[in-house]
Parts: C-alpha cells; structure tokens; sequence
C-alpha cells in the first residue's frame, strides 16, 4: 500500500494527542527543512564570489545588518535545536533510553542559555 | 450517581466513503468509552460498528483514536477525558473496513514476518525437560511479552504513517522480545530481517508508540534496544569476516 507524500507529511506534524518527545520530533523536522532551505540560500550567497569580490561585499553589507539580525538570531535558534536535539537522539538509543524525557528537558536548558548567548555575541559583532 | 450530557462525534467509513454522526446522551461516572459505543449502538443507532471483547483491557481489540489520541476505549472513562465532547476515530495507520472497525492484516503479516517464536539450533526431546531459565534471564524481555497487538502504537507512529514498508513499534518489541530470550538461538535469521530498510533503523525515536501503549511495554525502548544489538551483530560479522 503506497502512502500519498500528503498523508506522508501531514503523519509527521500531527499535533493532537503528542507527547513531549512526539513535539521534539515534529520541530526536529521543521528545523531540518528549515535548514535545508538555508543552505540553498547560503550556497546561493557563494556563488556570487564567482561575479567577483564587490559583489559578494555589496551582499554581506546587505544581510549583515541590524535588519537582518532577528532572522539571524531565530536561524541560530533553529540550529542549536537540531543539533542538540540530534545529539539527545544518539545519547538516548544507545545508551539512556529511558531517560529521553529528561535528556530532553536539560538539552532544551542547555540550548536556551548557549542561544542567547551566542545571540549576544551575534548582537555585538552587527551593532557595536 | 454523577450524570452528564455528553456528545460522541464518530468519524464513520462506509462504502469507500467517511462521515461524522453526532450521538448525544446521558452518561454516568465510570461509564466507559467502549459503554458509550454500546449505548448508542443499542439505544441509538444500531448500525454502528466496532470491535469489542474482553472490556477489560487485555484483548486488544476495541482501540480507537479518542480525542486525538490512540486509546483502549474499554479503558478510557468518559468523565477522565475532560470534555463533554468526545471525537472518535478509527485507527490511523491502517485500512479502514467499517467505522471504527480497521484493518490489522498489515500489523498481523509483519508481526508475523519477524519469527515471533522459539529458534533453536537443536530442539530437545519432550522427555530431555524444558528449557531452563532463571528470574533474571525472564526480566530481561517479560516487559516486551505483555504485547495484547492492539495496534495503539502503529496508530501514533509517524514513521509507520510514513513509510509502509516499515516493520512498526509491535514487530520490533516482539522481536527484541524473542532476541532477549535466553531460550532463543535464532539471532542469525532475527537480526537481519529487523535492521534491514524496513526495520529498527528506521525508528526516529519520537517514542510516541511507548507514550500510547496501555501494557507500557515501551516499544520505543525495545526498539532502540534492537538498534545496539543490530550494531554488535554487525560488527562482529565484519570482523569474523
């Protein structure tokens, strides 16, 4: 029986009745595609070496701005979360399954505090 | 005794075609999901269909996705639900035949298709005895052999909803089950069926199969465990190699 890619998709982001490892999964996948789309655009950003150096300047002096900044910082978000949330993914099949919950809970912690952080950092280096 | 006014909506398949009927009527504390149903298929509308056996929660067969969430509807009490509103369907995941009522040939043929029984290289003979094990060699897998098969965790994984070819959270545990049996020498045909594409690996750990489980068997455990047997198992076949 072959499932349509609709009824594929809309089985990962099902909402109704998760749990707090059902909710991990579906932003692990959002962020996933997220940062898949990024990387085109990233890639895409590259290419313009190939026009020359100006080029490329003109586009960092674009994007690298206070503007920009919130988009920044919320791609930072998405990619603390998925690396961390990999990370807990790996820790918990092969070695504390039973603690994924937990793991869960001080990985969302740990993340919190290393995204502001870095956001800070972020902050500093665009505005001051 | 506590009554209440309480609406069941039903998502109904019938003839290739789904529906929603809505059923009202009065139920009282400790009336169960499954008297609900009942009640409306006696008193109601007669047409209604479900499967029900034991109203005791061991058979497995009277599960359902109430208010969005997988569930024994012979263990579920109206009133715990916290709504006067209770949205039935039949189980995601699966080919729906009537109602409520889905079709569990695909859960039966891969539950089927990992050897959900005793290998042994060499049987004993009835007079050499049985096979002898201790508590602990039992405690290693009993949890896993609670399994009633009532397809609660096909219905809440995403992965089964996405990927039909894999084996879901009941084959796997009844696999690790069977692996972590001390009686069991059946490794070399088990584990290749299990971590193959259809199998263990394709597990991405959102656990949901072991939030929904009414015998907490935790598939989602089982299954990571098959992972880390998987994994030794191929290691020591390259090195043999």
């Amino acid at each position: 029986m072959l499932v349509s890619v609709k009824d594929s998709i809309s089985s990962w982001f099902r909402i109704e009745g998760r749990g707090i490892s059902g909710y991990a999964f579906i932003i692990h996948r959002l962020t996933g595609i997220v940062l898949t789309a990024y990387i085109f655009l990233h890639l895409a950003f590259l290419t313009s070496l190939t026009e020359g150096e100006s080029a490329y300047t003109s586009l960092i002096e674009k994007t690298v701005n206070i503007r920009f900044l919130p988009f920044d910082i919320l791609l930072i978000g998405v990619t603390i979360y998925h690396s961390l949330n990999g990370l807990r993914l790996v820790i918990a099949e092969f070695f504390v399954t039973r603690y994924h919950r937990e793991l869960f809970v001080i990985f969302i912690i740990v993340g919190v505090v290393i995204w502001i952080f870095t956001s800070y950092l972020l902050y500093r280096f665009v505005v001051v | 005794m506590e009554e209440r006014e309480v609406t069941f909506i039903v998502k109904r398949f019938y003839r290739n075609e789904w529906r929603e009927d809505r059923y009202e009527f009065k139920a009282v504390r400790g009336m169960t999901v499954l008297d609900g149903l009942f009640h409306i298929r006696d008193n109601i509308d007669p047409s209604l269909s479900f499967r029900a056996s034991c109203r005791m929660g061991i058979c497995g067969s009277c599960g359902m996705v109430i208010n969005g969430k997988a569930m024994l509807a012979c263990s579920t009490q109206i009133f715990d639900l916290g709504t006067d509103v209770v949205r039935i369907e039949p189980l995601r995941n699966m080919e729906a035949l009537k109602d409520l009522i889905s079709d569990f040939d695909d859960f039966f043929e891969k539950h089927r298709r990992v050897k959900p029984y005793l290998i042994r290289k060499e049987e004993k003979s009835i007079e050499e005895g049985e096979y002898i094990q201790t508590p602990d060699e039992l405690r290693k897998y009993r949890q896993y052999s609670l399994c009633i098969k009532c397809g609660l965790c096909y219905d809440a994984c995403s992965i089964t909803g996405s990927n039909k070819e894999y084996l879901g959270p009941a084959a796997l545990a009844s696999a690790c089950r069977f692996i972590m049996d001390s009686r069991d020498q059946g490794e070399d045909e088990r584990i290749p069926l299990v971590s193959d594409h259809t199998g263990c690996w394709r597990c991405h750990f959102m656990a949901e199969c072991s939030e929904v489980c009414p015998k907490e068997v935790d598939p989602a455990d089982a299954i990571q465990k098959l992972k880390r047997k998987a994994l030794i198992y191929s290691l020591k076949r390259l090195f043999r190699r």
